[in-house]
């Protein structure tokens, strides 16, 4: 009983069930802009009830074999295909060490039922403000596998996102994985805030690692702002040591830089108060380990 | 058009849908199976929920068409016809409804939990129904209800707690 009205509906589209990557990809060099690529679905059906995307054809990818795996090459880093889910993620134990980051976000993203259905990858591609995964992989400087007719691109994460629902893909193309470099020797940390409901209203991401001599400090916040942002600031703080006088000038440089919106969830004095507590306690947490 | 066949509490039922018909509007206009509520249509409430394949799915987020040629359990399929699982009698003793729209879904939840992880930690619970929502918030009698069939205790277990006229 959906009384016919939008938001419970979906736009009228032709399903499709490639059965090959090869297959998907001529889908969508056949239908370009019309078409859209379903993962899990989680924000695709969501933004199609909100008749934000009206797409007349939908390209299922969910269990693609060459989309569905997970792997850590040590040396190399992180795989994880277009297929995988976040519950997925989680249970193929991959995300420890120095990607503790990432497996703190994403055990956090929703719910299980959704974490049941919903992808790293897709996470990414709706590239929706308060969604955790993003500034997890942009601290551990992930970057997207990307095929087209033809073609193979890499490209970092932090880039990949262009703004709210806005990414660097072309009509035919398809974001195949999410590679994230090894992160032996980082320590890293996720904390957010998210006032009761299920989105954050702010939320951290810290990696920190040696490069030779010098110790490098990746700082992301989101929620605040239409995307992921890095705080050069507090990058700069946390580089010179993780101490209690570090975290206390690293959270007030997080409150007095890092540009946060206003708007229906929270008002921007707000988010900054929050950028302080929470870089307070990530940063402590890191200081424990 | 298209013809799918979803077997639903182990009986295959087959209809003609459409590609972009919700696998919600198909159990329960379709197929008219009701304990499977429509409520926020948007993944948030969790009433929706239905076990699909070995995962449990809030079934407003998922196409009809995707369940073709799988399995679909509802709250209805946990026990035999006339008989009630455990857990469903946990909730008839600890009073764990109170208008009963969201029952059959934290019913389903909590059997399927208790499949898996037959003594969850309340922590545990909280996590593994985190999606689902109650408005009359009956959440204490369910965590009850779900430490009866456990045979663990939960911090408000102990039967005293209860007003005299409800303790019996």
């Amino acid at each position: 009983m959906s009384f016919g009205s939008p938001y419970v509906t979906l736009p009228d589209f032709t399903y499709h069930k490639p059965k090959s990557l090869e297959e998907a990809l001529g889908l969508l060099k056949e239908y370009g802009d019309e078409a859209k690529v379903m993962g899990g679905g989680v924000g695709l059906i969501a933004f199609m009830k909100e008749r934000l995307m009206s797409p007349t054809h939908v390209i299922d990818v969910k269990d693609l074999k060459e989309l569905k795996q997970v792997s850590h090459v040590p040396g190399k880093g992180l795989s994880v295909g277009a297929a995988v889910t976040l519950a997925d993620l989680l249970e193929s134990g991959v995300l420890g060490g120095g990607y503790a980051v990432l497996g703190e976000a994403v055990a956090r993203i929703a719910d299980p039922m959704i974490r049941r259905r919903a992808t790293l990858v897709g996470n990414v591609c709706e590239a929706i403000p308060w969604v955790d995964s993003p500034p997890a992989l942009i601290a551990l400087d992930a970057s997207v596998e990307i095929v087209g007719p033809g073609t193979k691109r890499s490209m970092p994460v932090s880039g990949f996102i262009r703004g709210p629902v806005d990414v660097d893909l072309a009509p035919d193309e398809i974001v195949t994985s999410i590679i994230v470099p090894d992160a032996k020797g980082r320590v890293s940390a996720f904390e957010k805030f998210t006032g009761g409901s299920e989105f954050s209203l702010a939320s951290v991401a810290v990696s920190l690692s040696e490069e030779g001599k010098n110790r490098v400090a990746k700082v992301v916040y989101g929620a605040v702002n239409s995307t992921p942002v890095r705080s050069s600031e507090v990058e700069g703080i946390v580089s010179q040591g993780l101490t209690p006088a570090n975290a206390r000038k690293a959270a007030e440089a997080a409150a007095h830089t890092v540009e946060c919106l206003d708007d229906v969830l929270a008002s921007s004095a707000y988010r900054k108060h929050l950028l302080r507590v929470i870089t307070t306690k990530v940063l402590g947490r890191m200081m424990e380990r | 058009m298209r013809e799918i066949s979803v077997s639903v509490n182990g009986r295959v039922r087959k209809r003609l849908i459409k590609d972009n018909e919700l696998l919600l509007d198909f159990l329960r206009d379709r197929l008219e199976v009701r304990s499977v509520k429509a409520a926020c249509w948007r993944g948030e409430c969790g009433l929706c929920v239905v076990k699909l394949g070995d995962s449990l799915v809030k079934s407003c987020l998922v196409l009809a068409v995707e369940a073709d040629g799988k399995e679909v359990r509802t709250v209805e399929g946990i026990a035999p016809e006339g008989e009630l699982a455990p857990i469903q009698k946990a909730f008839v003793e600890r009073g764990a409804a109170q208008c009963g729209f969201c029952t059959p879904a934290w019913v389903l939840a909590t059997h399927e939990l208790l499949q898996t992880n037959p003594h969850p930690s309340e922590a545990e619970l909280a996590e593994a129904t985190g999606g689902l929502i109650c408005r009359c918030g009956t959440y204490n009698q369910i965590r009850e209800a779900v430490a009866d069939v456990s045979g663990t205790k939960t911090a408000r277990h102990a039967k005293e707690r209860l007003p005299r006229a409800l303790s019996g």
